[in-house]
């Protein structure tokens, strides 16, 4: 159903998640491509976020595997899967309250150094990171909000920090949960255009809960439905197929 | 430790990136450190005795709050069982000076190696846990010892303790007696300003950052990577080691070691230090500790139920600002600055 | 063969080490409230049962009737703790830890006074029922088979109001899920002072139960606060039956211990198992 460009990035293989007596992923196969930005849609409750948190290793799948470009990274500690490389951003906003955008941005590209606990050297004079956490914070606009602490930053603005502070552990894979989450129509073109330009320097995994953003940002779109994959396709197709809509009525 | 803007060493990124250490106020934190340093020294040997043992309680114990700060106040684990490392710094002292016949720095360093290993031992055990079930496991593992330096008196003396006769402490080039109150004071000085250094050190590494940053949200920390475990458990260590270093250092202040070391009470004061004073400061604990010393050697003389003071006191600091004295000092300061620029 | 007296003794210090596990379990199940409503570990706990103690002796000495004490002890103290709460307690909502701390604060203003006023001198209860009730050719202590009768009957009552009254079951609603539970619009603040009364009025009337078979003193707090909480914990935080269970466990086998082991050395003994418990379960036997 997906057609992948270029090579299988992230593959999943018969994941299932279940929780006692409820399935939350239900034999989900599931294949991104690098460079793609693939959206996953889907009403509340259909295992998006499941599919998340099995993949970076939050929790442990009951069944299958997920392989992160050909490697079996599944029952992996979330902080292993980090390391190889995937990134997420949370659908609840998930930042460090205290900590400036700075600061915040300056913790994930540390966590890639050599020697991330390093206790002899003065964290300010690393000049490799402080350059860094500068192009970052430029990519995603947030250059002048540099000094401001996290927790007193518009909703909007937290919202970008949090993909900033994913893109700070520089990911082959980014992993965005519900990005517009809570955000007002006056923030949300900064924020799609914050998604697009991080899109095209990582391949992109995108939850999305409004289905006009999903289908005029990403390449191609999986539908999720009760845990499992229902559908697959170019925003078009997606749009026209009788299956989503019926899943989608009565839906906002 | 400059203000980016004003020196670009590392790449000049747009209109300045505050530093770090500036943040952390270290600035002026430093600059109270040195002055409180050179007063230090300079009045050695002028204080009278009953100051200078409260002087260096208040050092001793400063060391203590100060490894604690890491634990609590940059990891944010509540530890309610640092009274055994405590125990552990004062009968690894007492016990090689008695049965090993060490000299001093062996005593001394076997005492910290001690701690350390207990440290790492319980920590395998306890950092594991969260929040309340980690104030308990560490509860109970004080306990034990408590209960066990109680009823083993045979080797710990119980209660009564063990009295032990210092050996003196050999520089190389001299030999200095312990019981000389100078060599003790400068001796106790210089393990303050040691800790200070590498506390601080450590704290505005990247070390420290990776602390704050689990302290911050452990969980967004963990998804950035970083082993939280290792670091939780690297903190808890680092803690212990210098509650132990100061658990030594009161014992050979007193001259001798007993079962009080292990009591609750050397559990919960590091805790009630770091409220007072401010977490996560450095040296917001030890002006909990200065409060609480002048509070127990000059009130308790005319009130001996002093603590009820004690008690009001934490409340009404905690309402004031939950952040500590240190706390509140630092958001009258950012108050007047904001209010400047 | 195991001579009758040894195995005699060995019921005698089971059936003792149930009994405080009642207590125990009354006072811990009052903490168990508190920590579940607020997020908060009650440090001040054991001084709440330690003055339930204190003022029971005081009532004895003032009325001449210990029963007297068991009726009106915990009510005042509960009555008490509805301003502790509000006034104290209620500005560090949302901060757990805060909150602890606080509640250190109290407990050394609590300490301290009573050892101001009550003295620091530990004083015996007389025994409220000195009679000696004969089951199977055995004396046993009256009082005792009273506490275990007492405690029952609160312990009961207890289960009645959680899970048979509608305030109950929203109280213990609030403890399942905090969140779940304002969001349905339970009136959060009366229900924290509600539950924080009613821990307190267990654990003083845990004080005023033990007060005739221990000594009172102004310390007597500590010891019982660290049992209690060990108790919560490895029963498992939010879970009431695991807090009676593991009273009634540990107290069981502390006081079985002791057959062999010196009281200490049962204490060292019941912590380390404690300590395993832990290990293999780290949220506790039933905690979530």
């Amino acid at each position: 159903m997906e057609k992948g460009r270029g090579m299988k990035l992230l593959e999943t293989v018969g994941l299932t998640m279940s929780f006692g007596g409820l399935v939350a992923l239900d034999d989900v196969d599931f294949s991104v491509g690098k460079g793609e930005l693939r959206g996953i849609i889907g009403p509340n409750g259909a295992g998006k976020t499941t599919f998340f948190n099995v993949i970076t290793g939050y929790l442990k799948p009951t069944k299958g595997k997920t392989l992160l470009d050909g490697e079996d990274i599944s029952g992996l500690p979330p902080h292993t899967i980090s390391q190889r490389g995937i990134s997420r951003t949370f659908q609840i906003t998930n930042i460090f309250p205290e900590m400036t955008v700075y600061e915040s941005i300056w913790a994930g590209i540390n966590s890639r150094t050599k020697q991330p606990w390093n206790p002899f050297v003065r964290a300010d004079t690393i000049g490799d990171i402080s350059r860094k956490a500068g192009e970052i914070c430029e990519l995603v606009g947030l250059s002048d909000k540099m000094n401001l602490v996290s927790e007193n930053l518009s909703h909007g603005d937290q919202r970008v920090l949090e993909i900033a502070i994913a893109l700070s552990t520089d990911p082959i894979l980014l992993l965005l949960d519900e990005p517009t989450q809570g955000v007002s129509p006056k923030e949300i073109d900064n924020l799609l255009e914050v998604i697009e330009k991080v899109s095209q320097v990582t391949t992109t995994i995108m939850i999305e809960h409004d289905m006009n953003i999903a289908l005029s940002l990403s390449g191609t779109i999986t539908v999720f439905n009760e845990g499992r994959i229902i559908a697959g396709g170019s925003p078009s197709e997606i749009s026209e197929s009788e299956e989503v809509q019926e899943i989608y009525l009565g839906i906002g | 430790m400059e203000l980016r803007d004003s020196s670009p060493k590392g790449g000049v990124i747009g209109g300045g990136i505050q530093g770090i250490s500036k943040r952390i106020g270290s600035k002026l934190s430093l600059f109270i450190f040195f002055v409180v340093v050179i007063v230090l020294i300079l009045i050695g040997p002028v204080l009278p005795p009953g100051l200078m043992s409260l002087v260096l309680e208040m050092m001793i114990l400063s060391i203590f709050a100060m490894g604690y700060d890491i634990l609590l106040g940059y990891t944010e684990q509540c530890s309610l069982g640092h009274s055994l490392f405590f125990g552990v710094g004062a009968y690894g002292i007492v016990l090689s000076v008695l049965h090993l016949n060490a000299g001093f720095w062996v005593a001394l360093l076997i005492a910290v190696a001690l701690s350390f290993t207990f440290a790492f031992l319980e920590g395998l055990i306890s950092v594991r846990l969260s929040e309340a079930y980690f104030v308990i496991i560490t509860a109970l593992f004080f306990s034990i010892f408590y209960l066990l330096a109680l009823s083993m008196t045979w080797l710990t003396g119980g209660d009564d303790g063990l009295s032990v006769e210092i050996p003196p402490v050999s520089l190389g080039f001299a030999s200095f007696s312990i019981y000389n109150s100078l060599v003790n004071f400068y001796l106790v000085l210089f393990f303050l300003i040691a800790t200070y250094i590498i506390l601080a050190r450590i704290v505005s590494s990247p070390l420290g950052r990776v602390f704050i940053s689990i302290r911050e949200n452990q969980e967004r920390a963990r998804f950035l990577g970083y082993n939280v475990f290792r670091y939780k458990l690297a903190a808890f260590i680092l803690s212990a080691v210098f509650a132990g270093l100061s658990g030594a250092l009161y014992a050979i202040r007193l001259r001798y070691g007993n079962a009080d070391f292990f009591s609750f009470m050397w559990s919960v004061n590091p805790i009630v230090w770091s409220l007072l004073g401010g977490m996560g400061t450095l040296i917001g604990p030890c002006i909990g500790v200065v409060i609480m010393s002048l509070f127990q050697y000059y009130v308790s003389a005319w009130w001996s139920q002093y603590l009820v003071i004690v008690g009001v006191l934490i409340i009404v600091v905690l309402r004031v600002s939950p952040k500590g004295i240190v706390g509140y000092i630092k958001s009258k300061r950012e108050e007047a600055l904001s209010g400047e620029g | 063969m195991i001579p009758l007296e040894t195995i005699y003794t060995f019921i005698f210090l089971l059936v003792d080490g149930f009994l405080w596990g009642l207590i125990i379990a009354l006072i811990a199940l009052g903490l168990s409230f508190i920590f579940g409503m607020m997020r908060i570990v009650n440090m001040a706990h054991g001084d709440i049962y330690m003055v339930g103690a204190v003022l029971s002796l005081y009532v004895l000495g003032w009325f001449g009737s210990f029963w007297l004490a068991l009726l009106i002890v915990p009510l005042v103290i509960g009555l008490i703790c509805i301003p502790t709460e509000r006034f104290v307690l209620r500005p560090f909502e949302g901060r757990p830890a805060v909150t602890m701390i606080a509640t250190v604060g109290i407990a050394f203003i609590i300490q301290q006074t009573v050892l101001a006023t009550y003295g620091g001198i530990p004083k015996k209860m007389p025994d409220p029922w000195p009679m000696v009730i004969n089951f199977l050719g055995v004396g046993y202590p009256g009082y005792r088979i009273l506490i275990a009768c007492i405690s029952v009957v609160v312990l009961a009552g207890l289960w009645l109001f959680l899970f048979r009254t509608s305030y109950g079951i929203l109280i213990r609603a609030t403890i399942q899920d905090r969140e779940m539970a304002s969001a349905i619009g339970i009136n959060d603040n009366r229900i924290r002072m509600t539950t924080f009364a009613l821990g307190g009025v267990f654990a003083a009337l845990g004080g005023v139960l033990a007060a005739p078979i221990c000594q009172v003193f102004y310390l007597m707090g500590n010891d019982v606060i660290l049992l209690c909480f060990i108790v919560v914990i490895v029963g498992g935080l939010g879970s009431l039956k695991g807090t009676l269970l593991a009273s009634l466990v540990i107290c069981t086998l502390e006081a079985a211990m002791t057959i062999v082991l010196k009281p200490i050395e049962a204490r060292v003994a019941i912590f380390a198992v404690m300590i395993l418990v832990l290990i293999f379960r780290p949220r506790g036997l039933f905690g979530r």
